[in-house]
């Protein structure tokens, strides 16, 4: 039956990462943003806090227990974290993107062996590398090589843009093993921090997400043991490029509750904004514009948000949800820019207030939510190729 | 008769500011940010151009405004980088200012310090205009002035008043208590302090960071009346107005322009599947759209600059000039944005411009 109430223990997930960002996430928004720098403090406060559950759901993931809402409990609190901070969001510590291909593609010993150590109430990140200077949308064009020599995969290459990179315990790094079988050929690795050969080079400065760190990293015959190929749990060729394109699916709706999670906190802040901090004498009729202009955004961030659920709903009970997700993903992307930006033309004539300098940051953290996890164009080709299975869609 | 071509002057004009905006202001553009300010050495350049002193031969400048040359050179300054011409054209509407609705002492005393060949780089000037209930628009002016024994007592607050601090003159636009519309406009110089009158520097801002700029807050400050610009509600307050709307709008048209330009070279150059991304429909027509949209503008702009240069009809011309602004600053929005999306990730990271521009046209409004 269709219903859009959210359980008990839905409910009760999203009102603790609602709480979790608001206390410790908003306090510190601007400030870390500005120095590009997040305290000790607050990988402690979140480790302490969601350490239970990250850990009770790669578990869960391990063990596929029967009922099945990782996805939908994960996309309501990502929602929440990013409406307190998306770049503190992406640095809470846990393994991160590195987990999906982890539980996708690697064996059980290989699962106990990477994600176990992220369960010792010590601070760990993940990461995955993707793309390249090279290469980004057109993954499958990597350069970067594994070589296997005896024991040992030996990588060659240049990653950048990678989220956490120089913090990440463990690199999920793509590499093709042979580049005549293109996409056939890519394969996930595992790559220790700390291995010989394994570089990381400069920290990107950006527009926005400032907090969050962006990562060069660099693979000089770096050796890894041959047992840190994620192969697949069935042997098939095509696990590795499946792999990354599979998560994709999982991951899409995230980065759509994300920027749902902003979207709504420009759309609150605004309405607060007009509320409280409306210059006297503003003119009454210019009010009613905006008021109709937030009430449609309001509509939108309702559609924003019930698609990204969708998705995720649909990724739990693993009904094939390539298009829903590229269409959440993309929806919610394109509406985070547009709401970010209304934020920051609304109250352009205000003071400089709290409110504007949020809107701001927001507007700048907005951008890459059509860039990363498959840019606004990639999400239309996927959509349009779904819609179209029997044409070719270049 | 109808004419789309620049004369051969001002073609020659637009070259040499768009060479200055090529090599310096695009080349200046990240360190002026960090500074705050556009630096003393290119102004010294752009004061022995000519191209910051459209003054009067009589005062030492390069010869009066012709409004449509002057737009020309502001999309060039724009192109080059959007944060820096508003830089300059937010000093230049000082004087200009002056030079419009001022008498002639008045000229003489602000404008020929902005033409002294060793100092005149150094001379700032400002005109506040937006306000907290408005934006760049003349009907939205609610700072009022009335008289009060032979001085004139001002009201009213202005945000984003590009070198609002350290400017000589410090023009800012009122009207007479009691007045609307396009009526009863005067233009005024404040001093930085004095009893109501507070001047506070813009921090933390979003965009346009190389264009200092100062909110000021007026409350029952007496002003003298040897301050008012000609007399008060004489035309030239309008004029000075609408030329800011103009300048503004080409500004606009060369920030859109540069990320149309920016990403265009980007797309030729950038390889995916196989193929330069700008193959692909989904960019090819992103940048089509910019290129349509930021004709439209221009042409929009141009044809509010001749209007401006006939001068007969000021509420047309407010109009016209407003209208122009409002389209090109939407499209500078709409394109950087853009611009940054066809980079891709690139485009979020500061090694390339186009972030930057993104954020400078966001706070244009
Ligand atoms: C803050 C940030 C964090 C990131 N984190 C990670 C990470 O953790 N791991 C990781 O691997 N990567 C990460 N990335 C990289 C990100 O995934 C890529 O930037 C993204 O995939 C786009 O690739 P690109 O930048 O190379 O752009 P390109 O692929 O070069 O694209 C440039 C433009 O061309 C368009 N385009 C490309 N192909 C087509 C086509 N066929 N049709 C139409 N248009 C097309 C794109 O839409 C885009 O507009 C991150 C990026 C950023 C900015």
């Amino acid at each position: 039956m269709i219903d859009f109430t959210l359980s008990k223990s839905q409910g009760a997930a999203r009102d603790y990462a609602h709480q979790v960002a608001m206390e410790e996430m908003r306090p510190i928004s601007l400030e870390c943003d500005r120095t590009e720098k997040i305290p000790d403090s607050f990988f402690w406060n979140m480790q302490r806090r969601f350490w239970a559950g990250a850990a009770g759901q790669a578990r869960m993931q391990a063990q596929e227990e029967e009922e099945k809402q990782d996805n939908v409990l994960s996309i309501l609190s990502q929602e929440e974290m990013a409406w307190g901070d998306a770049a503190l969001s992406t640095a809470i510590p846990g393994p991160g993107l590195a987990a999906p291909p982890i539980l996708s593609q690697g064996t059980p010993e290989q699962q106990m062996k990477f994600l176990g150590p992220y369960m010792d109430g010590q601070l760990h990140w993940g990461a995955l590398a993707l793309t390249e200077p090279g290469i980004g949308s057109d993954v499958a064009g990597m350069s970067t090589t594994a070589v296997l020599e005896g024991d040992e995969w030996v990588l060659n290459g240049h990653k950048h843009y990678i989220t956490n990179g120089a913090r990440a315990d463990l690199v999920v790094t793509f590499a093709t093993i042979d580049k005549n079988l293109g996409r056939e050929g890519i394969r996930p690795f595992v790559v220790p921090q700390g291995t010989p050969g394994f570089v990381v080079g400069r920290i990107e400065e950006k527009m926005g997400l400032r907090a969050s760190q962006t990562a060069e990293l660099i693979f000089e015959n770096c050796r890894i043991p041959k047992d840190h190929l994620l192969s697949g749990r069935e042997s098939s060729k095509k696990a590795g490029f499946k792999a990354a394109m599979g998560t994709l699916d999982a991951t899409r709706p995230m980065v759509g509750a994300l920027a749902v999670g902003i979207a709504r906190a420009a759309y609150e802040t605004t309405c607060q904004w007009v509320q409280q901090e409306l210059p006297k004498g503003f003119p009454s009729h210019k009010r009613r514009e905006i008021e109709q202009e937030l009430e449609e955004t309001r509509q939108e961030l309702e559609m924003a948000r019930l698609l990204v659920w969708r998705a995720a709903w649909m990724a739990d009970r693993r009904i094939p949800n390539s298009k829903e997700a590229s269409i959440c993903k993309a929806y919610a992307g394109g509406l985070v820019m547009k709401v970010t930006a209304a934020g920051v033309r609304i109250t352009a004539p205000g003071e400089n207030s709290e409110s504007r300098q949020l809107l701001q940051k927001w507007f700048r953290d907005a951008k890459v939510f059509d860039i990363f996890e498959g840019t606004a164009q990639i999400q239309r080709l996927v959509i349009a190729r779904r819609l179209f299975p029997e044409v070719d869609i270049p | 008769m109808l004419n789309f071509a620049p004369t051969e002057e001002q073609e020659e004009i637009r070259q040499l500011a768009q060479s200055v905006a090529i090599e310096q202001l695009r080349l200046q553009g990240r360190s002026a940010e960090k500074r705050g300010d556009i630096s003393p050495e290119l102004m010294k350049t752009l004061t022995q151009t000519g191209l910051t002193t459209p003054f009067p031969e009589e005062y030492g400048g390069s010869g009066a405004l012709e409004a449509l040359t002057y737009t020309l050179i502001a999309e060039e300054l724009g192109f080059g980088d959007g944060a820096q011409a508003m830089n300059i054209i937010g000093s230049l509407m000082g004087p200009l200012t002056v030079l419009l609705a001022g008498d002639t002492n008045q000229q003489h005393h602000y404008i020929a310090p902005f033409c002294d060949a060793q100092q005149g780089h150094l001379q700032r000037g400002s005109l506040a205009f937006a306000e907290r209930t408005g934006g760049y628009s003349v009907g939205e002016i609610s700072a009022t002035i009335r008289s009060q024994d032979g001085d004139y007592i001002l009201n009213g607050r202005k945000r984003d008043v590009l070198h609002g601090e350290r400017s000589s003159p410090r023009v800012v636009l009122v009207r007479i208590e009691g007045t609307s519309g396009t009526e009863g406009l005067c233009a005024l110089m404040v001093p930085l302090d004095g009893a109501g009158v507070r001047i506070n520097h813009d921090e933390g801002k979003l965009g346009l960071i190389a264009a200092p700029s100062a909110s000021f807050a007026f409350e029952n400050a007496t002003v003298s009346a040897t301050c008012v610009l000609g007399k008060p509600g004489n035309s030239g307050v309008i004029r000075s107005a609408t030329l800011y709307n103009i300048l503004r709008a080409g500004v606009a048209c060369g920030m859109a322009r540069a990320a149309l330009e920016y990403a265009k070279d980007y797309a030729k150059g950038r390889i995916a599947f196989g193929r330069p991304i700008v193959s692909y429909q989904g960019i090819a027509f992103m940048i089509a759209e910019m290129a349509m949209k930021l004709d439209a503008a221009r042409l929009l702009t141009w044809s509010a600059a001749t209007s401006w240069e006939r001068g007969f009809d000021n509420t047309a011309l407010v109009q016209e000039a407003e209208a122009a602004q409002f389209q090109s600053v939407k499209i500078a929005k709409s394109a950087t944005i853009d611009a940054v999306q066809i980079l891709g990730g690139a485009g979020f990271i500061q090694d390339h411009p186009v972030e930057m521009w993104m954020r400078n046209a966001a706070v244009m409004e």
